[in-house]
């Protein structure tokens, strides 16, 4: 319950104080909230399989965000960052989506 | 699936997939995921952990977690719909193309609208030239057709009466008559309601005058525009058509007037024969 409060605040946060996002982040944030997403869909997932875990919850989601951004930053290294950007957000839409499988299964067992 | 969950992220590939710790389920198998631990369903479990909230180490940091997403989240779309944000995300070469293209398409606009404005300047002068030879043609048409007696004229000019009691005043007086005021400049003539143009005849028929076919009797009135210092002294000059007239025992009275009208209309004829050779 706390963990979804603190979701909704975060949003309200975000809409209320609209932060100028700083140039030199700016590439990474969709990615980054992309692979966040992932992490918290496969958080809840764990949850309700009963294996939740907050440690590797942490570091599951920290490290997805890292490596999504670190991803993209190489790929702007390389000079394929629109390229690779869309193939991480690929990668991350499907495990999103076999995730909600999951949840959709316990849920509603269908 | 790997489960190195734990590890740092220097194996992008096997960092990626399934944060799900080892689990006696596979996770390809939701199956047998169903009978758990404590013997909970998932929905129970959600159920439980929604509600009653529970203050733990676990949920605290979960929120702080959750709470960087809903914040990035709203940030980032709150900036993507932002009217001129379409660009803040593009890469430098995006950037860079979109500005080509956007300097072609200026200098394209720039060739149209230069193109637009000569063509603006061409149609104006051509109009304004149109306008003026309108006018010209307009005015031109009004002249002639004081001449041509298809139109009334006004201005300065004299009336002549010539009162002929004994009727001995013939056409070729009346004839004499207009020779003069014509060569003294006289512009439109109408006798008795007539108009005097150019193919105008005279001729006698008894007892009077025809002029263009309309018998006219006497008193005979003219009606001249033109300058009237120069048309009153033509007529009385020694020997001219007064003193001539007179001899014949008519009376003449010559009149100035600074507006003399001319409604007496001609319909414009076509000649039959003669045809404008400056075209």
């Amino acid at each position: 319950m706390i963990a979804v409060l603190g979701l909704v605040v975060g949003v309200v946060a975000g809409l209320l104080v609209r932060p100028e996002v700083p140039a030199a982040v700016e590439p990474y944030l969709p990615i980054a909230v992309v692979a966040a997403l992932d992490a918290v869909f496969g958080g809840l997932r764990a949850m309700l399989d009963g294996i939740f875990d907050d440690k590797v919850f942490v570091v599951s989601f920290l490290s997805n965000v890292v490596v999504a951004a670190l991803i993209v930053f190489l790929g702007d290294k390389l000079g394929v960052g629109a390229q690779l950007s869309t193939g991480v957000v690929v990668v991350l839409g499907i495990r999103i989506f076999s995730n909600a499988a999951a949840i959709r299964r316990h849920v509603f067992r269908a | 699936m790997s489960d190195h969950e734990e590890q740092p992220a220097n194996r992008l590939r096997e960092e990626l997939p399934d944060e799900v710790p080892p689990s006696p389920s596979a996770p390809g198998d939701p199956q047998g995921a169903r009978p758990e631990r404590n013997g909970l369903t998932g929905r129970q479990r959600l159920l439980k952990g929604l509600w009653p909230p529970r203050l733990t180490r676990a949920q605290l940091i979960v929120a702080l977690l959750l709470f960087g997403l809903g914040f990035g989240l709203a940030v980032q779309v709150a900036s993507n719909s932002d009217s001129d944000s379409a660009l803040r995300g593009a890469r430098q070469e995006d950037l860079v193309r979109i500005l080509d293209e956007l300097d072609d398409r200026t200098q394209r606009l720039e060739d149209e609208k230069q193109g637009l404005e000569k063509q603006r300047d061409e149609l104006e002068n051509s109009s304004d030239q149109a306008e003026e030879a309108r006018k010209q043609t307009l005015e031109k048409e009004r002249q002639l057709g004081i001449l041509a007696g298809t139109v009334a004229a006004q201005g300065p000019g004299i009336t002549v009466t010539i009162e002929d009691t004994k009727g001995t005043v013939e056409a070729d007086m009346l004839l004499d008559a207009i020779q003069e005021l014509r060569a003294a400049g006289a512009e439109a003539i109408q006798v008795n309601g007539v108009r005097v143009v150019a193919g105008t005849y005279l001729a006698d028929a008894d007892n009077s005058v025809s002029v263009d076919g309309n018998k006219i009797n006497a008193p005979y009135r003219f009606q001249v525009i033109g300058k009237p210092q120069d048309l009153e002294p033509a007529l009385n000059i020694p020997g001219g058509v007064v003193q001539t007239l007179e001899k014949e025992q008519a009376t003449v009275t010559v009149e100035r007037s600074s507006k003399i009208v001319v409604d007496a209309l001609r319909a414009a004829e076509r000649p039959d024969y003669a045809r404008s050779s400056s075209q």
